[in-house]
């Protein structure tokens, strides 16, 4: 709706507000049947709201100093005016991301949100759960408490298992032969400044991107296909106020919960807030058992799980687990290129994905809770067995999806 | 399934309270405001000649346990040099020489739990220097120092506590004691959890009402 008032006149002439709020808000199509999966990216864009919002706050009284950090954070505990409730939500607010994140991807992998022509959707999305890893890891380090020192050192530790150049490259990022005040000062700086802004920039281009080639649904129907008289598709509706309004009860909700966490459990039974953090960090103390916060767990498990190197060439247990790590996350960036389905949901697919997004998600979830014990023979095989079925949904995709019999997609809605 | 099963098995095996299988079960409660007065009186009388409160301020204890100014500046602090803005540091150097930990956030790293446990498992032991042991931290440093109040414990050859000579206080009344200071470490360990605890309940339901408005706004663009 163009307005005629003259001040929207005047300013539509020389910045075009009106024509991309259409574009984007009130014209903008979107799927009219999705289901609840559907409302993770709105929860997203809250929960990194909270995060800006609530970090801000933190960074105006914490110290980024090896003397003063631990002490800096219980000031903001005890003496700043509902400094605690800043701290709880932002330490909640992160766990609530990856929460969200992971929920938002395994969305993405049951509809197929990333076939042609979303890949770019999808691969910016990969980028965003890679930054949120990085952020997540600096700012755990910065309240400076014994496991932000010790699993900030392990992760350290897995760039010095890099042949050759990897001792110098962990000094490089330290900034020091130790980790320590000036490790601390330079994460900081990234996790305040240089990732969120990477972040932002990156939740742009996803945005962008897919209201460049539309939003998908359960049924991987094509909405672009049957348009009424005004251009809007059949089984469309606009964005706002249909989305919009239609977020807000599950936004409602979402603070339900995560206000109950935040007054009622805010260090989540520990594994939001792990108990040895309440430890200043100790460089002569080791914990008795270092555990990543939960939402890596998955991942440490992966790396713990590598026991064993390649002698022959070289490459030690270490940087073999370190390198499957990596493989872990890398890998869900070629996805697009994975999937040969002609259909893009998983109620269409057949019943060779069906059991394997059963066994990816199975393994996540066991990997996760062996990530946050201490390892012993059985739990390492385990660990080893869920590694390979993590992988094989991914690695066999090419010739499963290619050759699997799917299911006819209708053609509404 | 069997893999599941032998998972939690490992669980229930992992030894976290020293020498007991399980420690004994405490919640701490901060909103009883008269056990943590009765608390801190136990912390000043036994623990404060060495463990210091590090982050605690003398103010904030004083308006959150409603303590008389008089009784704060002539009683606890009893210091001319010591602002009540100070930390409550009982004269004692940061870096104690005995090696006693600050006790601020100690209820946060161990847990409500295993302190409550501590405090009630010393037992005379001969072969340690101080002359007590402890089931939940053995061969800890620490004396035991409650000895006065519980009375003297001592291990029987199933390895069960059992009281050998009465102390000041009857066996419930030192578990209420205990309990006392549990709580009022819980309290040093966070002030603001007895703000956090009692307001929580009205935002929740604030984002209740907020739910229930924006579902009928959401019905009216379904």
């Amino acid at each position: 709706m163009a307005s005629k008032n003259s001040l929207m006149t005047w300013i539509d002439r020389r910045l075009p507000v009106t024509e991309n709020l259409e574009r984007h808000l009130t014209k903008h199509p979107v799927p009219s049947k999705v289901n609840f999966f559907y409302l993770f990216g709105a929860l997203l864009m809250v929960v990194f709201m909270i995060q800006v919002i609530t970090g801000i706050w933190l960074m105006m009284f914490y110290t980024n100093t090896e003397e003063g950090a631990f002490a800096s954070v219980e000031y903001i505990m005890r003496d700043v005016e509902y400094g605690w409730l800043m701290r709880y939500m932002h330490s909640t607010g992160a766990s609530a991301f990856f929460f969200l994140m992971y929920f938002h991807m395994f969305r993405g992998l049951l509809y197929g949100s990333y076939q042609k022509p979303k890949e770019l959707v999808w691969l910016f999305g990969c980028f965003l759960l890679f930054l949120l890893m990085a952020e997540g890891f600096l700012g755990y380090v910065l309240p400076w408490g014994q496991m932000s020192y010790w699993a900030a050192n392990v992760i350290l530790s897995l760039f010095g298992a890099i042949p050759f150049i990897g001792e110098s490259l962990q000094v490089w990022i330290q900034g020091d032969y130790v980790l320590s005040g000036a490790t601390l000062s330079r994460f900081f700086a990234l996790h305040v400044v240089v990732v969120p802004l990477l972040m932002i920039a990156l939740v742009v281009f996803h945005i962008f991107a897919l209201h460049e080639v539309g939003a998908g649904n359960p049924e991987g129907v094509d909405i672009e296909k049957y348009r009424d008289k005004t251009g809007m598709p059949l089984d469309g509706k606009p964005f706002h106020p249909y989305k919009t309004f239609g977020a807000l009860p599950a936004i409602g909700i979402f603070f339900i919960v995560f206000f109950a966490i935040v007054y009622y459990a805010p260090t989540g039974g520990g594994y939001f807030i792990e108990k040895p953090n309440f430890e200043e960090a100790n460089f002569l103390k080791t914990p008795e058992h270092i555990a990543p916060v939960w939402y890596y767990a998955p991942f440490y498990s992966i790396l713990r799980a590598v026991t064993f190197g390649i002698p022959f060439l070289g490459i030690t247990s270490k940087f073999l687990g370190f390198i499957i790590f990596a493989a872990s996350i890398a890998i869900l960036f070629i996805v697009p290129w994975l999937d040969r389905s002609k259909v893009q949901s998983i109620r269409y697919k057949g019943i060779f994905s069906k059991i394997a997004m059963i066994m990816f998600a199975t393994s996540f979830i066991t990997l996760g809770y062996l990530g946050t014990k201490p390892v012993n023979e059985i739990r390492t095989f385990i660990a080893q067995i869920c590694t390979v079925f993590y992988f094989l949904p991914f690695l066999l995709m090419p010739i499963y999806t290619k050759y699997e019999k799917t299911l006819e997609v209708p053609d509404r809605l | 399934m069997l893999f599941f099963i032998s998972l939690f098995g490992n669980t229930a095996g992992e030894n976290k309270c020293g020498e007991l299988e399980k420690c004994y079960s405490f919640n701490s409660s901060v909103h009883d405001r008269d056990s943590l007065q009765r608390g801190l009186g136990v912390y000043k009388n036994y623990c404060s000649s060495c463990h210091t409160l590090r982050y605690l301020r003398w103010n904030r204890l004083q308006r959150d346990l409603d303590i008389p100014e008089t009784v704060l500046v002539d009683d606890l602090i009893s210091n001319e040099n010591v602002k009540t803005s100070d930390f409550v540091t009982f004269g004692l150097p940061e870096i104690s020489p005995i090696g006693a930990p600050d006790l601020t956030l100690r209820t946060r790293v161990r847990g409500d739990d295993w302190i409550y446990t501590y405090l009630q498992t010393f037992y005379q032991d001969t072969s340690q220097a101080t002359g007590s042991n402890n089931l939940v931290y053995p061969g800890t440093a620490m004396a035991n120092i409650l000895i006065g109040l519980q009375g003297s414990q001592e291990l029987d050859s199933d390895g069960k506590l059992v009281l050998s000579s009465k102390g000041a206080l009857e066996p419930e009344q030192f578990d209420s004691a205990m309990e006392d200071l549990v709580n009022f470490l819980a309290y040093a360990s966070e002030p603001a959890r007895v703000e956090r605890e009692r307001n929580g309940i009205y935002v929740i339901l604030f984002f209740v009402v907020f739910t229930a408005v924006m579902w009928l706004l959401y019905r009216e663009y379904k």
